[in-house]
């Protein structure tokens, strides 16, 4: 999950990290009241998950009041990207003396975090690491290993960074190396980081992600829970189902399979044969009666759907408990659209029986290509 | 031959004594797999379909030889199980649970890296060598042996890849599913090296997936390595749109990295045949 800046800023402050002084607002009225407790200048944020929010025009400076006000209604009132913004991020202008980047994320390569410092902050990384790359250290952490002040000074001083700054600097990533642990996160980042004209560092942004599987270990979850408003309606349907739902849009097969591999190849024979998917969906492990049935309930109200292929293993999940999900929905809403199962593996007879009584056609012994050829016959016979 | 495991292979269950762990012995008994017995904390002197469960690894440990261990527990606990089975020295640890937090697994993979422990998982189906023996969760019966090696990230793809061989009459040597998760131990290289070096595995099938870069350094190690024996692969996903994450685990295209392009065309400047779909796959293992 990605955090907002603001929901990231207060994991720092967890931390120890230093932020700007500064207020959430998700009104004009909550902005005004921020700026009587701030002290002007103001920097007004959009709080958005995607990036490119300053070259979008997405960050203000406001000098008084009437400024905030303004810019406040303007960027609460314009969306990002598609996403509404939903609050914006009012906080004291900082007297920068020096920018500098931290950031740490999770390096496929070596399945190791990876740790990135550079003397050049407030710019594209990638950037840096291309035309100057004297001025950027990396370092791949040890899980196993405990990391300490002088580890940080010895990679900060890689960059060329001298003198005062180092300290302040060193105890900075230290804590960001303890968040990226305590958060279970995938990428934290703060860019920039900002020197202040009294030596302070402070992170004036935060990049966070959090990686679902652990997100309930966070401490203070209560300040990053949050539905996720890029999802549309179904998607969140499918998550609170517990499974993993997309749409496509466009296409007129529906999509559920035991698996996510096999749900791609699956996408890939529909379009083989010349049809799009409408969605995705893997079930997943642990699939029980209900599961299936919700699923089945998500891709039957998918827009444009006229047929349904279930392409299901009995691996860790049961052919039985799977077939019971499918005729409760095909008993209870008595579907319109074509539903074929192709569905082999642990309790198959069972499972195949149930199907048979209703007349649902299964692939038994067949390829996810002949499940595809019949469902595209039986979508055609029922357009006839 | 058969990699990894094979008839005398003799396993130890944690998580025996849960509803999926139970099932699964099950199965395992059925399939005549060596199993000696189960550990879950504070179950010891339990039994599970007559065999024996031990509160620990290491009590186990000394009532038996253990070559291997697969671990069937919930996710927080999969940590602890991991490190117990290392510190009793098991060489073999196959992790099926999904949904482990990375953390743990980072945790995990570095100290199988200093311990030397082969580590398949998390996320996985397991390993079979079909009609010796297996560790894992896939349904047997849609297995059979015989000389093609088949390693995969994806676990319900290897059923369906293993099964349409079988009905075809076309055996496997040994199935690894190496897990769908971002980090693990056991990577697409390590697999390809053991069937490198197993008599009875005479082809080899890789099953891939957009995302990540298994494929690509896969590519380059059998491209360096002159790799001796005949590869076919299939990367799922070829149709899948960008940056929308397919499933929970790994497979997303993100920032043009894991694309299905540069993983098609790395595999097949290495000498790989690439199948464009499940059908082109099996016409070219035939």
């Amino acid at each position: 999950m990605k955090l907002y800046e603001f929901e990231g800023k207060a994991l720092f402050r967890q931390m120890g990290i230093a932020t700007p002084e500064g207020r959430v607002a998700t009104t004009v009225t909550e902005a005004r009241a921020a700026g009587e407790e701030l002290t002007f200048p103001l920097v007004v944020k959009s709080q958005v998950l995607s990036g490119g929010r300053g070259k979008a025009g997405g960050i203000k400076f406001a000098e008084n009041m009437t400024e905030l006000e303004n810019y406040a209604k303007e960027l609460l009132s314009a969306g990002f990207s598609g996403n509404p913004v939903k609050q914006v991020l009012i906080e004291e202008k900082l007297a920068i003396a020096r920018e500098f980047y931290m950031g740490i994320t999770l390096d496929p390569q070596k399945s190791l975090p990876l740790l990135i410092v550079s003397s050049e902050g407030g710019v594209d990384i990638e950037k840096v690491s291309r035309e100057m790359p004297d001025r950027l250290a990396q370092e791949h952490l040890d899980p196993l290993k405990k990391y300490r002040l002088y580890h940080m000074i010895d990679i900060i001083k890689r960059t060329g960074i001298n003198g005062t700054p180092v300290l302040a600097l060193a105890k900075v990533l230290l804590s960001l190396v303890r968040c990226y642990t305590a958060c279970q996160a995938i990428t934290t980042e703060i860019n920039p980081l900002v020197l202040d004209e009294s030596g302070r560092a402070i992170a004036a942004d935060s990049k966070i992600e959090i990686d679902d599987a652990g997100l309930s270990r966070v401490k203070n979850m209560d300040t990053v829970k949050r539905e996720d408003e890029t999802l549309d309606p179904l998607e969140r349907e499918a998550r609170s189902a517990g499974v993993s739902y997309v749409g496509m849009g466009g296409g007129d097969i529906g999509l559920i399979a035991g698996g996510a591999g096999l749900g791609m190849a699956s996408m890939d024979m529909i379009a083989a044969h010349g049809k799009k998917p409408a969605n995705f969906l893997d079930l997943g492990g642990g699939a029980t009666e209900e599961k299936t049935a919700a699923a089945l309930r998500i891709v039957l109200k998918t827009p444009g759907v006229k047929g349904v292929l279930l392409n299901l293993f009995g691996g860790i999940n049961n052919c039985e408990q799977m077939a019971k999900g499918i005729v409760r929905v095909v008993d209870e809403e008595k579907p319109n659209q074509v539903i074929v199962v192709k569905m082999r593996g642990h309790s198959q007879d069972e499972g195949w029986a149930l199907l048979e009584e209703r007349k649902i056609p299964i692939i038994k012994l067949g390829t996810t290509s002949e499940a595809v050829i019949l469902l595209n016959e039986k979508v055609k016979e029922k357009e006839l | 031959m058969a990699i990894l495991v094979k008839e005398e292979t003799r396993v130890l269950i944690q998580g025996i004594t849960g509803t999926q762990g139970r099932y699964h012995a099950l199965k395992m008994l059925e399939y005549n797999v060596k199993v000696i017995g189960g550990a879950t904390p504070g179950r010891g002197g339990e039994k599970v379909y007559d065999l024996p469960v031990y509160d620990t690894v290491s009590e186990a440990k000394t009532n038996h030889r253990i070559d291997a261990t697969m671990i069937i527990v919930p996710p927080g606990g999969v940590l602890g199980a991991s490190m117990e089975a290392m510190e009793s020295g098991i060489p073999l640890i196959v992790i099926i649970t999904e949904f482990v937090p990375i953390h743990d697994a980072l945790t995990i993979r570095s100290r199988a890296v200093a311990e030397g422990t082969c580590i398949v998982g998390p996320n996985t189906i397991g390993i079979i060598s079909p009609e010796q023996s297996k560790i894992g969760i896939m349904p047997g019966f849609i297995y059979s042996r015989g000389d093609v090696g088949v390693v995969s990230r994806s676990g319900t793809l290897t059923h369906e890849i293993a099964s349409n061989l079988t009905y075809r009459g076309i055996g496997q040597s040994t199935c690894v599913g190496i897990g769908g998760d971002a980090v693990k131990k056991t990577d697409f290289i390590d697999i390809l090296k053991m069937f490198r070096d197993d008599e009875e595995t005479k082809k080899v099938i890789m099953i891939g997936e957009i995302g990540g870069t298994g494929e690509e350094r896969a590519a380059r190690y059998i491209k360096e390595s002159k790799y001796p024996k005949e590869v076919v692969a299939y990367i799922a996903g070829l149709t899948a749109p960008r940056e929308k994450r397919m499933g929970h685990a790994g497979a997303i295209i993100s920032g043009g990295f894991g694309t299905p392009e540069s993983k098609v065309k790395s595999l097949t400047e290495a000498g790989v045949s690439v199948a464009g779909n499940l059908d082109e796959l099996l016409e070219y293992v035939q």
